[in-house]
């Protein structure tokens, strides 16, 4: 169970004010965030407007975007690290009060702020090397700028699980060993060598259920294994700084900013009110509405993530208004977040036509019927709990459809902005940031939802603690991924599936199961780059058509977005509508079985996706 | 003192015992490259790595990681902290550690394979030695082909050219500015927004330098359907070794590691003419049309392309590098011409 609360750390941590310098601190690092969102947003903007009417440009606008976007993630995961945001399992809030819950604290922020400290000086070998490099951002802006965020905030990130560790000083001193210990591990690498690595993962384990954040239970994981095989750390911190530099990343925080925007306003009501007007009538209206929202969200975005963030606030209240069950809009929210990737132009096609070399736009084709299957399947259900529960359904009036519509006037323009700069050519990035400064400036300006200066940066810091606490996670995840293709983890997978399995059906039986373990471990975008190159090879073996192969990937990652431990959507759900990973878990399980129906149709009836090719 | 003496003998067998396992431990270079699994430059690489063990009685062992890092630059990262050992890059990667490797990019700068081959020949100690200071060993060229242009209209002049909106990658900000100040107009975009953004009626683009494979995987030249047979410039790669890792073998060993790698490079350019053929000619089958230019258009081009080349001198290639690159083309001209 994975819980978006600050666990056992934060339990025993002084609540109150910070004062005097760990109140500047504070401010710097939300005015450096800040600032960093800013540029973020009007980079790209800045980068369209010069060279769509005077051709010329910002000198590296994309490169500093996504160093941009690094400053803010890293600084962002010292902020939510500070308001006991970083996301832990719950079993450390399970352990009985009193001494033994204190213990607990101690031993996981010690395990913590080991690890953390690790990577803090991972940070700074990385830093290093670019310095050595002399590599530059662009314009003569040197990369070891950016990467000085990685020490900053894994240090700070270190000193607040320690001084969250316990509200007596011996216990801080404990807990303080760890960073020692961290420090003393990097300076001594050869202490790990050739050493079995599971003795510490099972410690790492152990201290992620007293209540060690998430991050540092991965991100530990890969450090610990590059020590044993002789490997400095810092190669985990290349892949983070890989990761948070990405080209696409930016829409990330960009997204969640626009969703924040609209939350704290009163975009949901306005919402809630059109979808009643106009699928009030039918049973299930709501939930099949955010069904489709959320599948065109996705296919917009690629990240389904987003999706949850983005919507989130708007579609929750509005089942719920309608009377849907809690347990069941979480579950179809989160479920429904992953869908739409099967549909154009989404980026993971793409991406899947670019290393498996074939045609992208076969893709679009034959994704068609599957993205429907799989989005009718969640229709139906929603269909069938409208009618369960008796939903609330209203007579549909031409008079208050129109009203509703004009009064969501200026959200329903949010899709046609995206789509509308999309198909004008701007690139995911600058729609983001479009979108962002497009319900910027609608919230503030024209329907006044944010009154003040004050209502703007409250949702500013939440976005930002938000994007910190998953940019953290994805960041460590790459390492751990890096440190599987170092080990040749997935081709020796592939050399045994290549020795081992005769039938064509028991493939795909056993594709679909790997999918979704490596969907529930990796990212979409790492996933594609690391195991599509290797089962390319496989499937022909067996004669999988590549365009039927790239749909299944495809398809078994949108499960792979929903599969515990790392499943995305599982986690952004959590943090979005605080409630813990597993209850999130269990009220989407219908959704997660149904969805696994479609997949296995679109694997075993290849017709779905050749058939509009044909 | 028999105490001490034992002491001295353990020591000096410890020593001597460990030195032999040092001697004899097989040493594992992990190269990584770009290029995909399944393409002809990665299985080019895992045989020479298959010859390197032969030829050095396994004392060297290489592990290819093909189309695993995110980029060149990761690579580049990685074998500075010792992750890698080893890398194939693209001149443009290349770069990032040695500027002269930008000779291989400057537009209309080559006009052959022999000549390239020739100049790559020429410049190689020189290039070697720039490595060398930035502690990396050169191992040996991989050619990939040529880089062409793909347009949504017809391009047959510098003046099209010029009026086109081209692609070019946004992660070289001084290329950007290298072009603009010559007259060209360019977006700078990441590789995988060139098919959306030529497909798209108001597309920030509409021609794009590729090789014609890339432009046959992502099938933008359906939407980008004339090719200029101009070959733009060759699509360079080279092998590179961390010195830390060059120096732990034998030069008995690495004779023989340098000849495997030069059997590999003159294997990938004889194979390079005929895979950029190959995917000219399915597109072609497809519908796309190459424009190819007579004598003296081709002249003109060529001239107005060369005007242009000494803004390249000390702002993208060294001044050095780029003189000897000249000289060397000079040199490779006038003997053809004879």
């Amino acid at each position: 169970m994975i819980d978006a609360q600050p666990a056992a750390l934060g339990e025993t941590a002084e609540p109150g004010t910070p004062s005097g310098p760990r109140a500047l601190l504070a401010l710097t690092e939300d005015s450096v965030a800040t600032l960093a969102a800013i540029g973020i947003m009007v980079l790209p903007l800045g980068e369209i407007v010069l060279r769509r009417f005077f051709s010329t440009g910002i000198p590296g606008a994309a490169p500093f975007t996504t160093h941009l976007t690094l400053i803010l993630g890293l600084i962002g995961a010292a902020i939510a690290a500070r308001e006991g945001k970083l996301l832990a399992l719950a079993t450390g809030t399970m352990m009985p009060e009193g001494r033994p819950r204190h213990v607990a604290g101690i031993v996981a922020a010690f395990v913590g702020a080991l690890v953390t400290t690790i990577l803090a000086l991972g940070g700074v070998r990385l830093l290093q090397v670019h310095y050595e490099v002399a590599k530059e951002i662009a314009i003569g802006v040197p990369t070891w700028a950016a990467d000085l965020a990685f020490p900053i905030a894994f240090g700070l990130i270190a000193l607040r699980l320690v001084w969250r560790s316990s509200p007596a000083a011996i216990g801080r001193a404990v807990a303080a060993l760890g960073i020692v210990a961290g420090a003393w591990i990097s300076t001594h690498p050869e202490l790990l060598l050739d050493q079995s690595g599971w003795p510490w993962i099972a410690v790492l384990i152990g201290a992620a259920i007293l209540g060690m954040p998430l991050y540092a239970l991965i991100g530990g994981a890969a450090v610990i294994l590059f020590l044993v095989q002789g490997d400095s750390p810092a190669n985990a911190i290349i892949g983070s700084y890989d990761q948070l530099t990405s080209t696409d990343l930016p829409a990330i925080p960009l997204f969640t900013l626009a969703g924040f925007l609209l939350a704290e306003g009163h975009a949901s009501d306005r919402l809630l009110r059109l979808f009643r007007a106009f699928f009030g009538w039918a049973p299930g209206g709501t939930a099949v509405v955010t069904a489709i929202l959320c599948a065109f969200f996705t296919l917009l975005t690629g990240g389904s993530g987003v999706t949850i963030l983005a919507l989130g606030g708007l579609l929750m209240p509005a089942l719920i208004a309608d009377g849907y069950r809690e347990r069941f809009s979480l579950g179809l929210l989160t479920a429904a977040g992953s869908l739409g990737l099967l549909f154009p132009p989404s980026l993971p096609l793409i991406l899947y036509g670019i290393v498996a070399e074939v045609p992208i736009g076969d893709l679009f084709v034959g994704g068609f019927l599957p993205g429907l299957l799989m989005l009718g399947a969640l229709a139906a259900l929603g269909v069938r709990e409208g009618l369960a529960i008796g939903s609330v359904r209203r007579r549909f009036t031409i008079r208050e459809a129109l009203a509703a519509t004009w009064s969501a006037k200026w959200e329903l323009m949010l899709p046609v902005v995206i789509i509308g700069s999309l198909l004008a050519g701007a690139t995911t990035v600058q729609s983001a940031a479009l979108a962002a400064l497009f319900t910027l400036v609608v919230q503030r300006f024209i329907q006044r939802d944010l009154a003040g200066f004050g209502d703007l940066r409250r949702a500013m810091s939440r976005s930002i603690a938000l994007v910190g606490g998953i940019l953290i996670i994805l960041a460590v995840a790459v390492g751990f991924t890096t440190y599987l293709i170092d080990a040749q983890v997935p081709a020796r997978l592939a050399d045994w599936t290549r020795a081992n399995v005769e039938s064509k059906w028991v493939f795909l039986l056993g594709l679909n199961a790997f999918l979704i373990i490596v969907g529930g471990m990796m990212d979409i975008f790492s996933s594609i780059i690391v195991v599509v190159p290797l089962i390319v090879p496989i499937a022909r073996h067996f004669q999988v058509d590549p365009i039927h192969l790239g749909i299944i990937f495809i398809a078994n990652s949108e499960l792979g977005y929903l599969t515990p431990p790392v499943g995305e959507n599982l986690f952004v759900a959590s943090y979005r509508f605080n409630k813990p990973i597993l209850h999130i878990a269990g009220a989407m399980l219908p959704m997660y079985i149904i969805l696994l129906i479609g997949v296995l149709l679109v694997t075993y009836v290849p017709w779905l996706t050749l058939g509009l090719l044909r | 003192m028999p105490n001490r003496i034992l002491l001295r003998i353990v020591v000096a067998l410890a020593v001597v015992t460990s030195a032999t396992v040092a001697a004899q431990a097989p040493l594992n270079i992990r190269l990584a490259t770009l290029a995909p699994e399944s393409s002809p430059w990665t299985s080019a690489l895992r045989s020479m790595g298959a010859a390197w063990t032969k030829a050095t009685a396994s004392r060297v062992r290489l592990t290819v990681y093909a189309g695993t890092i995110p980029s060149e630059s990761s690579a580049i990262a990685r074998m500075a902290v010792d992750g890698l050992q080893a890398a194939t890059l693209t001149a443009g990667g290349l770069a990032e550690i040695d500027e002269s490797f930008n000779v291989f990019g400057i537009p209309f700068f080559f006009q052959s394979d022999a000549e390239v081959a020739f100049v790559q020949e020429k410049m190689a100690p020189m290039i070697a030695q720039r490595l060398q200071a930035k502690k990396f060993h050169f191992i040996n060229w991989a050619n990939a082909g040529w880089v062409q242009l793909f347009s949504k209209n017809p391009i047959r002049s510098i003046g099209d050219l010029k009026r086109a909106k081209l692609y070019t990658g946004e992660g070289s900000p001084k290329t950007v500015q290298w072009y603009t100040s010559n007259g060209f107009h360019v977006v700078p975009l990441s590789l995988g927004e060139i098919p959306k953004q030529l497909k798209l009626p108001t597309g920030a683009i509409d021609a794009a330098p590729s090789p014609p494979v890339f432009a046959l995987t992502l099938q933008f030249f359906r939407d980008a359907s004339y090719m200029l047979d101009i070959r733009v410039a060759p699509l360079t790669s080279a092998t590179i070794m961390t010195d830390s890792a060059w120096n732990r073998i034998s030069p008995d060993d690495r004779t023989k590691m340098i000849e495997a790698a030069q059997t590999m490079e003159k294997q990938i350019q004889a194979q390079a003419p005929a895979l950029d053929a190959k995917s000219i000619n399915e597109m072609k089958a497809a519908g796309l049309q190459v424009i190819t230019l007579d004598a003296s258009a081709l002249g003109a081009f060529q001239a107005a392309a060369e005007s242009q080349l000494a803004t390249q001198r000390g702002n993208m290639v060294p001044p050095d590098v780029f003189d000897a690159a000249v000289r060397a083309r000079t040199a490779f001209r006038t003997s053809a011409g004879r």
